[in-house]
């Protein structure tokens, strides 16, 4: 019987195809100038996302970097707001990119991410169905434990 | 690799429904974690549901290895015939050596019917499970016999070996926010039960109280000969801020309602005080009582079983003792 699987925590996870994982990566974070899309292992102690990205509109030009949450290179003129339980990430157009937001539970944290990403090629790598991110494409994977910085990815 | 060997080992049901209050789950899990440990394999916690995102993760942190998730509108309200098709398909794929469910209303209907589905054999209400260090196989202890003697159960050759067992038999293992695990989501055939629709779904009022968490409980036997009588004991639990439990004859006559019934086939109580009068202490009901850590007992007949595990025991009739110990602690408290 086929199934599918991903490592799981206790205190935080993300819904990633309709699934929970407690951390994943798309493209290369290791990269100089590719798109990637990565959420972070969060640990215990911590109860916000890490999320962390570069990110281009569909015509391929680049939009931003995110860092662990936070705008860095912005040549795309992006902007940060807070949302209900996170926050919004919008388009000098006013569109918003991402949103994410994170669940309380009684004893841990369930974080739905809303985007529509598009990577260097101009491919759809990431939309939201059903208050789930899904991935498009084999170049992801999930994370077993936080990822180190710089670290490249293996390619699936 | 064949990553569905991962799969195999020792599967508890997760009956997450009153989560907060019905720990039952948890502590199969825990249990389910110490045979895991001795045959060296792991845990698989069966969740089916919609939106069962958080009871994943609490699973995973009371001991869980893997949590193998159903996540289908469909299954949102528990359905026998669905769930047995679910079950009993992930079963037959990945071939469980050990599969445990709670000894509850649920488990008594749904585990019957997935073992005859699967072809192997259910020991029900089980009081304690162990491996065989020899062979390997799950020792199963289950009242038999009308609840005359403790029978052990072996299945040798049919898989999985399943069992159900009370709720507080075994001790769950604490929260671990630090826990890391597996989710894995099979392929799922759900198909609308032509039979049965829910309309909707409504929580009962619970009409037992608290019974299974009270520190003191006062159970009442059919010894105490009528209704009126079994009425003083609420008067008794108020006094003593316990809860009243009962046999099954007092049920049987109406006296008292299903959700205070103790033993076999009714609810497992742990407290430190337990005040049992006019019970003889058949079987059935005293496996439902074993955890207590005081036992008073009140019984006409001096050679009444109860007697023998009972800390102190008060040979006399119910309707002259109930009175007199009512009156003594109205003064006192």
């Amino acid at each position: 019987m086929e199934f599918r699987e991903s490592p799981i925590s206790a205190h935080h996870n993300y819904l990633v195809n309709g699934m929970l994982a407690q951390g994943f990566v798309v493209g290369d974070p290791s990269s100089k100038d590719h798109f990637f899309f990565l959420a972070d292992v969060v640990l215990q102690g911590e109860t916000r996302p890490r999320i962390s990205a570069r990110l281009m509109d569909e015509d391929s030009h680049p939009l931003l970097e995110l860092k662990v949450n936070r705008i860095g290179e912005n040549p795309g003129k992006c902007s940060i707001e807070s949302a209900f339980a996170g926050y919004r990430i919008r388009c000098s157009s006013g569109d918003v990119l991402i949103e994410v937001r994170t669940e309380a539970f009684a004893n841990g944290y369930l974080t739905r991410i809303k985007a529509r990403l598009f990577d260097e090629h101009g491919h759809l790598r990431v939309e939201t169905r059903d208050e789930s991110i899904w991935i498009h494409g084999e170049e992801y994977l999930f994370l077993a434990g936080p990822l180190p910085e710089g670290r490249a990815v293996r390619r699936k | 690799m064949d990553k569905s060997g991962l799969l195999h080992g020792v599967w508890v049901f997760g009956d997450y429904r009153n989560y907060f209050q019905n720990r039952v789950t948890l502590q199969l899990i825990a249990k389910g974690r110490e045979l895991a440990e001795t045959l060296r394999t792991r845990v698989t916690v069966l969740l089916l549901g919609e939106a069962v995102h958080q009871y994943a993760m609490e699973y995973i942190a009371h001991g869980a290895d893997i949590v193998m998730v159903a996540e289908h509108p469909d299954l949102r309200c528990y359905q026998v015939e669905s769930y047995t098709n679910v079950v009993a398909r992930w079963a037959e794929a990945f071939k469980p050596d050990i599969l445990l469910g709670g000894a509850t209303s649920f488990g008594r209907e749904f585990f019957p019917r997935l073992a005859k589905r699967l072809k192997t054999g259910l020991s029900a209400d089980c009081v304690r499970l162990e491996v065989d260090p020899d062979t390997g196989l799950l020792l199963q202890t289950t009242p038999a016999f009308g609840g005359n003697l403790l029978a052990e159960v072996v299945s040798s050759h049919r898989r999985p070996q399943m069992a159900t067992i009370h709720p507080y038999v075994f001790k769950e293992l604490p929260h671990k926010a630090s826990a890391v695990g597996r989710v894995v989501y099979p392929e799922i055939e759900v198909k609308a039960n032509t039979q049965v629709r829910v309309l909707r779904s409504r929580r009962q009022q619970a009409r037992g109280g608290n019974l299974e968490d009270a520190q003191i409980v006062i159970v009442g036997g059919r010894g105490l000969g009528s209704r009126e009588q079994f009425k003083l004991l609420f008067e008794l639990a108020e006094l003593l801020a316990g809860e009243v439990g009962a046999t099954r004859p007092v049920v049987r006559a109406g006296w008292a309602d299903e959700e205070r019934l103790l033993g076999q086939t009714g609810k497992t109580v742990k407290p430190k005080l337990l005040i049992s009068i006019g019970t003889s202490g058949a079987l059935q009901y005293t496996t439902g009582i074993n955890g207590a850590e005081t036992i008073i007992a009140v019984n006409r007949d001096a050679h009444a079983p109860i007697f023998k595990m009972a800390d102190l025991g008060l040979v006399g009739e119910s309707s002259a003792v109930l009175p007199l110990l009512l009156e003594t602690l109205r003064k006192r408290i």
